[in-house]
């Protein structure tokens, strides 16, 4: 199977250009969407938590960014990544190549426009002196890594499932509203309550947002639990989704 | 799998369901779980055949009868619900073109695309660029987006891909009306290449002369089940022999069934023709005349030609309407009258055994026109209603074209 998509290799780069291209083409402002999207979430989330809620933490806006931009690209593809196949319809119903290619290719465009958010971060850290620890930030590539296996693995079983279950699409809307507030993105972990902490420890994406903050916001390596507990997560769920595809995919084109 | 052989089927089976209700969304699979009740429908029956490498093989068969299910299904789009299929080496498929083209991007965007939905690589692509382009005879135009191509462009360009995908394996199904004639025989030129250069070729066609110029065998599939496999003449012979049979066992049923309006009497038109009425005054043959009297089925523009009719008045049904109607074979309706508008009433029948039709001076151009007649009466109520009577071709010498000929006067001031 590795072998087959190693060979289908050019159609991921193909969908992966058409998909980044096709994004914005036709819109205003262009490219410049994938910037001003997250830039006015950090703007209104600083706002709110810096002077309304008041958390009281220092440099919120970096606390937040570095875990927001993380965050968002995941939820895209949650959201997104669910309709791939059925938006390539046509594609799937007419001609065989192996169906993984589509939620694949559909998660390395999200990826890639977290790596431009990722400019985007570093040109703030850069213009505000905030600074960074060089060893630290060799882990970046590495959560970065452990993130997109995680979120392959959900978008194989949701790309699937939403053949078979068309409205999952909105359910997955508000499933990514309530798990981005169960996952410590625009606060600490430390302000869940001691007896809920196991529970919350449970969500796949906490470890990772962890990780993201350990290395650029508060410059330390990570904590070899956080990221073994991350790549545990992302590698039972890519094993989960690449077999629950499998098994779906088969019925695709009757379905569709 | 034996090492000459490229494809091997072994008792394929295939049932699709068929939801009366089908539900997609969470709400309705909960509420109207009785709804989700299917009836299956079993499309392939047990087949089984092998392929040799290098073969190029027909599949024929009446509509529905699982022919492209099967090639669907050896195309790996579809999978079987029991049953092996082994294909060997890579396959291309001529099923659906253009997939994945995006409109908004040049065609030279698209080749690679849409090559690379067939698993090519960049470096393969770049290879065959020049040939894809040139096949395609898109010119200039492969640097323009494909939303302006014409449709003729658009498959030409989708045609050029996917047979330069360098395939062990072909599977095509009924496109080889792409384009005009010169492009379509050299989609003819090309595959016999592809076949000579060692590939396999399956080929899903209603164009049993399509099937005989390339393949070496043809394999008839019946009813989800195979009926008869060897050479394509053979085996064409034996399908429109059956055709043929279903064909008349359908018009007996019709001639059989109760109360039937339409049944095929003895036809008299040297084919089965729709036929309709009481019978109580009945056309019993037609010959087709010039003015003298001699048969012919060939005028020219501005002659006259006479179609006469026997008739048989068991009834003694005292007049009647006729109606005359003229199509073209391509069922565009040339003309129509009845003795009403020509003779301002009823046609006397008592005593007379034919109604002669004479067309004086037709103003008819070149095709292949057919006549269909009816006796009524006054209510409207059918004696006896044909439809494809008799044929007959019109060409006119001066060129002129399209259906009628108009008096017309071309000058300057």
């Amino acid at each position: 199977m590795l072998r087959e998509l190693y060979d289908y290799r050019q159609m991921i780069v193909s969908l992966v250009q058409k998909d980044l291209r096709g994004r914005y083409k036709g819109s205003f402002l262009g490219f410049l969407w994938t910037f001003i999207n997250p830039l006015f979430q950090l703007i209104i989330y600083t706002i709110v938590f810096s002077n309304i809620m008041r958390m009281g933490i220092d440099k919120f806006y970096m606390f937040l960014f570095v875990a927001l931009v993380p965050w968002i690209y995941f939820s895209a593809n949650l959201q997104n990544g669910a309709t791939s196949i059925i938006d390539n319809k046509e594609m799937v119903s007419k001609i065989y190549f192996p169906r993984l290619v589509i939620p694949l290719a559909y998660n390395i465009s999200c990826f890639v426009n977290m790596l431009f958010s990722f400019v985007v971060i570093f040109a703030v850290i850069i213009v505000t002196g905030f600074g960074v620890n060089i060893k630290a930030l060799l882990f970046l590539p590495v959560i970065m890594i452990i993130e997109f296996l995680l979120a392959t693995g959900i978008s194989f079983i949701t790309s699937a499932l939403t053949v078979y279950v068309r409205d999952l699409k909105h359910i997955l809307q508000i499933i990514s509203m309530g798990w981005m507030y169960l996952t410590p993105v625009i606060y600490p972990p430390t302000m869940v309550p001691e007896k809920y902490r196991t529970l919350f420890n449970l969500n796949p994406m906490t470890p990772i947002v962890n990780a993201y903050r350990d290395i650029l916001y508060y410059k330390q390596v990570p904590a070899m639990q956080t990221l073994i507990q991350a790549t545990a997560f992302g590698v039972v769920l890519l094993v989960i989704g690449y077999f629950v595809f499998q098994k779906l995919q088969k019925g695709f084109v009757e379905e569709l | 799998m034996s090492k000459e052989n490229a494809i091997e089927v072994t008792s394929l089976k295939k049932t699709f369901k068929v939801y009366p209700d089908k539900s997609n969304s969470v709400k309705e699979k909960v509420l109207f779980w009785k709804r989700n009740k299917y009836e299956k429908k079993e499309v392939l029956k047990g087949i089984s055949f092998e392929i040799k490498k290098g073969e190029a093989i027909g599949l024929i068969g009446k509509n529905g009868c699982g022919k492209s299910t099967t090639l669907k299904l050896l195309n790996r789009i579809m999978y079987p619900t029991s049953g092996k299929i082994k294909v060997e080496g890579k396959v291309s498929s001529l099923i659906e073109l253009g997939a994945g083209f995006h409109p908004d991007m040049t065609g030279l965007e698209n080749i690679y695309i849409n090559a690379s939905i067939f698993g090519l690589t960049k470096k393969d692509i770049d290879a065959k660029l020049d040939d894809i382009i040139s096949f395609s005879e898109l010119g200039d135009a492969i640097y323009t987006p494909v939303r302006t191509y014409s449709s003729g462009m658009y498959m030409r360009l989708a045609f050029s891909v996917a047979i330069n995908v360098e395939a062990d394996v072909l599977l095509i199904d009924e496109i080889l009306a792409v384009g005009d004639v010169n492009f379509q025989k050299k989609c003819f030129k090309k595959l016999n290449e592809i076949k000579y250069s060692g590939a396999t070729i399956v080929i899903v066609s209603h164009s049993l002369d399509q099937i005989e110029e390339i393949c070496d065998r043809c394999i008839w599939i019946k009813d989800g089940l195979l009926e008869m496999t060897g050479k394509p003449k053979e085996v064409h012979g034996a399908y429109l022999k059956s055709m043929e049979e279903d064909r008349r066992r359908l018009s007996e049923d019709m001639k059989n069934a109760e109360n039937s309006d339409v049944y095929d009497r003895e036809s008299f038109c040297g084919r089965p023709v729709v036929r309709s009425g009481t019978g109580d005054v009945m056309f019993t043959d037609v010959n087709i005349t010039d003015k003298d009297g001699k048969e012919n089925t060939l005028f020219k523009t501005h002659d006259t030609i006479k179609v006469t009719y026997d008739i048989l008045n068991p009834k003694n049904v005292k007049e009647a309407v006729v109606y005359v109607r003229l199509y073209r074979d391509d069922n565009a309706h040339a003309f129509g009258t009845t003795s009403v508008i020509e003779k301002e009433g009823l046609m006397k029948l008592e005593g007379r055994n034919k109604v002669v039709l004479t067309f004086k001076d037709i103003h008819l151009l070149d095709g292949n026109y057919m006549v269909d007649v009816d006796l009524k009466d006054e209510n409207e109520v059918a004696y006896d209603c044909i439809h494809d009577t008799i044929r007959f071709d019109v060409y006119n010498t001066e060129g002129r074209t399209g259906m009628c000929m108009i008096d017309t006067d071309i000058e300057t001031c």
